[in-house]
């Protein structure tokens, strides 16, 4: 994180500036220790805005044109407006140290088919720092929780130019959520599956207020309203709605169904179990992950929304269907 | 959000310093106090440099946390387990310790390693009253961290030890923390210089 706050020094009117999460600093004109009285130690700053309408909007043919959507959305899609906003984020670095202490369990087999459990004991230590942001408002459904992007110039001049949402989260409450998730990460990172000892220790590194620009782009497609929200310091999407393709799901479902199937009748057709259990469970997830898409398909759907219906939530899905794995007579994550 | 300059809380001399710093020194009447949730005297100490020093020393902070440990369960697979009564003054499974607890913003890793070092072999120095001009390093881990982190290097002293922790009930007390300042010379690498 690299965002500096510029002030100027009480004592000798020089101009300083404040690393972001600091409250101390020191005048390079006359040496005199400088405190930042914030609000309950927080530290609110603003990141420039670097965009403009005419860019946001032109940098929509780029969009349109990725991933899944209409194939004729470049075309058809017509930008209706574009404004930017301000959001507001609580932002902290969560310094996360301690040791996770537990076990993994692995499935060998002998010669003789005969099938043994072995635990394998895992001590790991835990020492990281995990940048993490929240926005600190309802933002309505526009589609984002959490900053992308850490970096940029903080300045308040368009400040008070631009519409800004007002903070409705408390500190307490954001820092609450963020001790949480870095306990998460921490636990993911650890790579402990069966865990029998836990002590983990969180140190907020500094806690900001930032307040980041956002353009919010609306746009028309046959006659039915989409948008896209864009980073107004890095100039990336950062959520959106947009038409998906007839085409694509018809493809999607077909080719799901196929795969599925010859998995699924491979597996059988080789007269062995495991293989035709193991090959009605790939066939399933196959089939699963292209039905989803058909499903939902008809509208593509990127950033932090409830109602995603495939993506990583998907993936999360399938991941609940590996539970399957564990009542195969075999292991098949060897 | 106010800037103010800061003033000493003892003899009311504004602090002029080049350190980026979370704690205050005053060189005029050597009082050091911090901010954060209002003005807070800090009690501190200098370890002095020894005198056959060759080269420059710069002064690391240190919490220095006294803490009593009492562990009442503990299970390691696959080694023996090196009880932390070895580190202690009371010995059995109870007993009391200094853990040092670098206050400065450095390398996690270093931090870790100055940690366990200290910890393991206390350091044992002639104080003195200032720094003798000397450069110093900021503190950036608070008073009420440092319990934390001394909990986190108790747990690491068992868990190094042969074999693979899996289990450790303890109850860990501080009863005192204190700021002190250990000079290190820098080349090369961080050689004790008290």
């Amino acid at each position: 994180m690299s965002i500096e706050v510029s002030l100027n020094c009480p004592a000798c009117g020089g101009a300083v500036k404040a690393q972001e999460g600091r409250t101390t600093l020191n005048c390079q004109y006359c040496g005199s220790a400088l405190f930042l009285e914030g609000d309950a130690g927080v530290i609110t700053i603003a990141f420039k805005n670097k965009m403009d309408r005419e860019r946001a909007s032109s940098l929509s043919q780029g969009w349109f044109r990725k991933g899944w959507k209409a194939r004729d959305l470049a075309t058809k899609g017509k930008v209706l407006e574009a404004y930017p906003i301000y959001l507001p984020f609580w932002m902290t670095r969560m310094r996360v140290l301690g040791w996770i202490c537990g076990y993994e369990e692995r499935q060998r087999s002998d010669s003789k088919g005969n099938t043994r459990t072995e635990r394998i004991p895992k001590e790991e230590m835990v020492l990281h720092d995990y940048p993490l942001s929240e926005i600190a408002c309802d933002p309505g459904d526009l589609g984002i929780k959490r900053l992308r992007n850490f970096s940029g110039d903080s300045g308040l001049e368009d400040f008070t130019m631009i519409p800004t949402y007002e903070a409705t989260t408390s500190k307490d409450q954001a820092l609450d959520h963020m001790k949480g998730e870095a306990v998460t990460n921490a636990r993911r990172d650890s790579r402990v599956p069966h865990i029998t000892f836990e002590r983990l220790h969180v140190l907020p590194r500094a806690m900001s207020m930032v307040y980041y620009p956002i353009w919010v782009v609306r746009y028309s497609y046959n006659e039915n309203m989409y948008f896209y929200t864009m980073d107004g310091v890095t100039g990336e999407v950062i959520s959106g709605r947009a038409p998906g393709d007839h085409l694509y799901q018809s493809l999607a479902i077909t080719a799901g169904t196929s795969i599925g199937g010859i998995m699924a009748g491979l597996g059988i057709a080789s007269g062995v179990t495991e293989f035709a259990l193991g090959g009605v469970v790939i066939g399933a997830a196959i089939f699963f992950l292209t039905y989803t898409f058909f499903r939902h398909g008809s509208e593509i759907i990127q950033g932090d929304f409830d109602d995603k219906k495939y993506g990583i939530s998907t993936l999360k899905g399938l991941a609940g269907m590996s539970d399957l794995f564990k009542f195969l007579p075999f292991d098949m994550r060897r | 959000m106010k800037v103010v300059q800061v003033k000493c809380p003892q003899c009311g001399l504004p602090i002029q310093t080049k350190v980026l710093d979370q704690l205050f020194y005053c060189e005029s009447c050597h009082t050091l106090h911090s901010r954060n949730g209002g003005v807070n005297i800090v009690p501190y100490e200098i370890a002095d440099v020894r005198p056959d020093l060759k080269g420059q020393a710069t002064y690391y902070p240190f919490w220095r946390v006294f803490c009593t440990v009492n562990i009442t369960n503990s299970n390691v697979a696959g080694g023996t387990l090196y009880k932390l009564s070895k580190y202690m003054q009371g010995g059995g499974n109870t007993g009391s310790l200094n853990v040092f607890v670098p206050a400065a913003e450095m390398d996690i890793g270093t931090s870790k390693q100055l940690a366990m070092s200290l910890t393991y072999e206390p350091p044992r120095y002639r104080p003195r009253m200032d720094f003798g001009g000397r450069e110093r390093l900021g503190t950036n881990i608070t008073k009420e961290e440092a319990a934390d982190v001394a909990d986190f290097v108790i747990v690491t002293m068992e868990a190094e030890k042969p074999g693979v922790l899996q289990s450790l009930t303890y109850d860990l007390k501080v009863n005192d923390i204190k700021l002190i300042y250990l000079p290190y010379s820098s080349a090369p690498g961080l050689v004790p210089a008290w």
